[in-house]
């Protein structure tokens, strides 16, 4: 009995063709729309070149130094710089037009006019900061020791990075990898949408096939666990699938605990079947609103998760921590991300158990309002 | 206009079914501009506001104090326990974002010139923790030039020196009053809108366009004595009713909550530059109705196209992020053409003909996009017309 109806549930699913866009075809093209706009983050290209304008006069001719500083930054492909020497006129007039961010003026000071205040106008005055107060210092030394001006400036160009990234974990920091951590745990509960369909063919008032289904003399909670088999046989490879790929082809990182990531990618699948299969249970109405309903529940579990703006997540850890916990999305990218950051395991157990309670919960749940139906007509 | 009218019934009926996803998308779009618009103020101003960091040191020495009060210009100090799951805790929640460990020795190695490096915890990518690296290097790299040139100096001599020398700092002039409205609101939102909106749009014209396709309607109504440009011109007539509704809902929306910042001529580009978009959306609305057969097919196509041309074109990620190949792609798309015209808007403080023309010309584009969408789709109606 089983090898039939799993058999011909297997087929019947395979054939679904929308399902089987939603569940697989979607997360794919999300995830290469994901590394399309996320390859530069992180990347030293994010970085663009500034443009900025410097006055010509007098002050600025003279002063060898700060002529100095600012070739040695606007030259060779690491430039900080695209330098426009121009009149205090011309320079104002390319500020206006937006063409540079910023412009320098050489007075008793150097002074800096800008537009409004923002990242590379940061970037500008840091520069001068910095360049201000080596100045300052190198001249004390002077004052003190006018003898060693040469070695000054050698020790000048030799500066030191004097900080070492420890993150304690084996694992770099990565905040890019959150988006397809939640893009995988969307997949997973997309594949409510099975769910969603094995009970719909199982309610004999929502479908004609259900109707079928019911007079056949088999018992109701053995079709329906025989098919719920299929499905999610289905789904878990569909999700081994498209974790595979981001793996292999789109070169995501996962950490080093394969199989533990594999094991929560199957337990997400389940739980994302099962609870598809709860929401179509309860929402009795039409297939337009159970579709609706479960396309609604994972995008905003997924938005919660910080799937289209990864700092939603921590907004909601520190606002509404309960919500964190019960946002099923949450708890699965939560538990990928712990696998690849932390060294203890800790943390993943609490998500996984948290996980497998909601999953169970959606079981009971399922049950509870499958079991006994009868229908008296139709 | 019995078309017209016809078209008004069905969408009615669907207005339960589009309500529920113009709330979700406006609550969504709204939470997003606002923590996006906190986040760019964060990162932009001059007075930064400044970093929660935990300093943990294992030996105390005046270099070591200096230290502290220098980065003390740039950060908050919070005490911790030195514990790994605390701190861990503490920077996954981002109570702090930055920590910075000195580690037993340090002083005496860098006095005598000995490289040791300081440790450090942070959240990746981020700002204010670039500005605390930047600090720190700073200040070691100078006291490193004095204590290499002034041999014999103390400890405290060099951190009295320090101070004073980086205590200089850049003049900086904005001649232009700064815009006195906060148009970054705005800007988030009229963005966000290329997602919300399109999804409405192409979600409320499409099911309208599945309906009228019917077949039995399509003959009843090529059997009335109701030319073919009539009829069509009726539908696009209702679609584009469709739209300016969808498209008032928002803005209005928009007006309401940033209620102070809307009376700025920059909220009036703004505004236009959506509306156009409208019109654009309600050309792909209609295209998509055109060539999707059933229901399905077109929250498929939906989903996957108004993602995808948002992902890639700035919506979501900001353009400045985005590489140079997902940019050429997304100059196929309206919305990089509309998040290009708005982030041109939010930055305008004159509004001369010089400035307004870049603006325009992206809208002219979008614009040119509509009209293709609407041409595109009467062709392929024409041809599906008997078959």
């Amino acid at each position: 009995m089983f090898a039939h109806i799993f058999n011909y549930r297997l087929k019947c699913l395979l054939r679904d063709k929308i399902t089987i866009f939603w569940t697989i075809a979607f997360p794919l093209i999300l995830a290469i729309f994901f590394k399309l706009a996320f390859s530069n983050i992180g990347n030293q290209e994010v970085f663009k070149v500034i443009d900025i304008a410097v006055v010509e006069n007098s002050q600025y001719q003279e002063d060898q130094n700060f002529r100095l500083a600012l070739d040695e930054v606007s030259k060779g492909d690491s430039r900080l710089f695209n330098i426009t020497v121009a009149t205090a006129e011309e320079a104002k007039k390319l500020l206006d037009e937006n063409l540079i961010k910023g412009y320098i003026i050489v007075d008793n000071q150097i002074k800096l006019v800008v537009k409004e205040s923002g990242l590379s106008q940061n970037i500008i005055k840091s520069f001068i900061d910095n360049y201000l107060q080596t100045v300052s210092a190198a001249s004390t030394i002077i004052q003190n020791d006018p003898s060693n001006q040469q070695e000054i400036l050698k020790s000048l160009a030799d500066r030191k990075n004097y900080i070492k990234e420890v993150t304690g974990t084996g694992a770099k920091p990565n905040s890019i990898l959150n988006y397809f951590y939640s893009l995988i745990a969307m997949a997973c509960f997309y594949g409510g949408f099975f769910g969603m369909r094995e009970t719909t063919d199982i309610q004999a008032n929502i479908s004609t096939l259900a109707a079928r289904i019911n007079v056949a003399p088999v018992h109701k909670l053995k079709t329906f666990l025989y098919s719920l088999c299929a499905a999610l046989l289905i789904h878990s490879v569909e999700m081994l699938a498209l974790l595979g790929f981001m793996h292999y082809v789109l070169k995501i990182e996962f950490g080093y605990r394969a199989g533990f990531v594999v094991l929560t990618t199957i337990i997400g699948s389940i739980a994302g079947v099962l609870m598809g299969a709860l929401i179509s249970a309860t929402v009795k109405k039409s297939e337009g609103l159970k579709v609706a309903a479960v396309l609604t529940i994972s995008m905003l579990g997924s938005f919660l998760a910080g799937m289209m703006f990864q700092d939603m997540k921590y907004i909601i850890a520190q606002n509404v921590p309960i919500l964190s916990y019960i946002n099923p999305i949450n708890l699965l990218t939560d538990a990928l991300y712990s696998l690849y950051y932390y060294d203890n395991l800790s943390r993943y157990f609490l998500n996984m158990v948290f996980l497998s309670v909601f999953t169970i919960l959606a079981t009971f749940g399922t049950y509870l309002i499958l079991r006994r139906r009868k229908y008296a007509s139709l | 206009m019995p078309v017209y009218k016809l078209c008004m019934k069905i969408t009615k009926k669907n207005i339960p079914h589009l309500l529920i996803y113009i709330i979700v998308f406006l609550i969504v779009s709204s939470i997003m501009a606002v923590t996006a618009q906190k986040s760019h103020k964060e990162q932009e101003t001059f007075s930064r506001v400044k970093t929660n960091i935990a300093f943990i040191n294992e030996e105390e020495s005046p270099l070591i104090e200096g230290l502290k009060d220098e980065l003390g210009k740039a950060a908050n100090f919070v005490e911790l326990p030195d514990e790994t799951e605390t701190l861990q805790d503490a920077l996954f929640f981002r109570r702090i974002v930055y920590i910075l460990r000195i580690p037993e020795g340090f002083t005496q190695r860098f006095i005598n010139g000995d490289y040791m490096p300081l440790e450090k915890t942070t959240i990746p990518d981020s700002y204010s923790s670039a500005y605390i690296d930047l600090a720190i290097n700073k200040y070691l790299n100078t006291a490193r030039l004095y204590i290499q040139q002034m041999g014999g100096i103390t400890q405290e001599e060099l951190v009295s020196y320090l101070k004073e020398n980086l205590s200089k700092e850049t003049n900086v002039e904005i001649p232009y009053s700064e815009p006195e409205a906060d148009l970054n609101y705005s800007n988030y939102f009229f963005n966000y809108l290329a997602y919300s909106l399109l999804s409405i749009l192409i979600l409320g014209m499409s099911a309208l366009m599945i309906s009228y396709n019917d077949r039995d309607l399509k003959r009843r109504v090529g059997c009335s004595p109701l030319s073919d440009t009539a009829a069509n011109l009726q539908f696009i007539l209702a679609n584009l009713t469709f739209a300016m509704v969808s498209w008032l809902i928002m803005v209005v929306f928009c007006l309401i909550i940033d209620a102070k910042n809307s009376l700025t001529l920059n909220t009036f580009y703004f505004i236009i530059s959506s509306f156009i978009f409208a019109f654009c959306g309600s050309g792909m609305g209609f295209f998509i109705g055109s060539v999707a057969k059933g229901n399905e097919t077109i929250s498929a196509i939906t989903n996957v196209v108004v993602l995808g041309s948002c992902f890639l074109s700035g919506v979501f990620v900001p353009v400045e992020f985005l590489g140079s190949t997902a940019l050429k792609i997304a100059s196929f798309t309206p919305s990089y053409w509309y998040v290009k015209a708005n982030n041109r808007i939010a930055q305008l403080t004159h509004f001369d003909a010089a400035y307004i023309k870049p603006v325009l010309s992206d809208m002219a584009i979008v614009f040119c996009f509509g009209i293709a969408f609407f041409a595109l789709s009467l062709v392929i109606r024409k041809n599906r017309r008997y078959s």
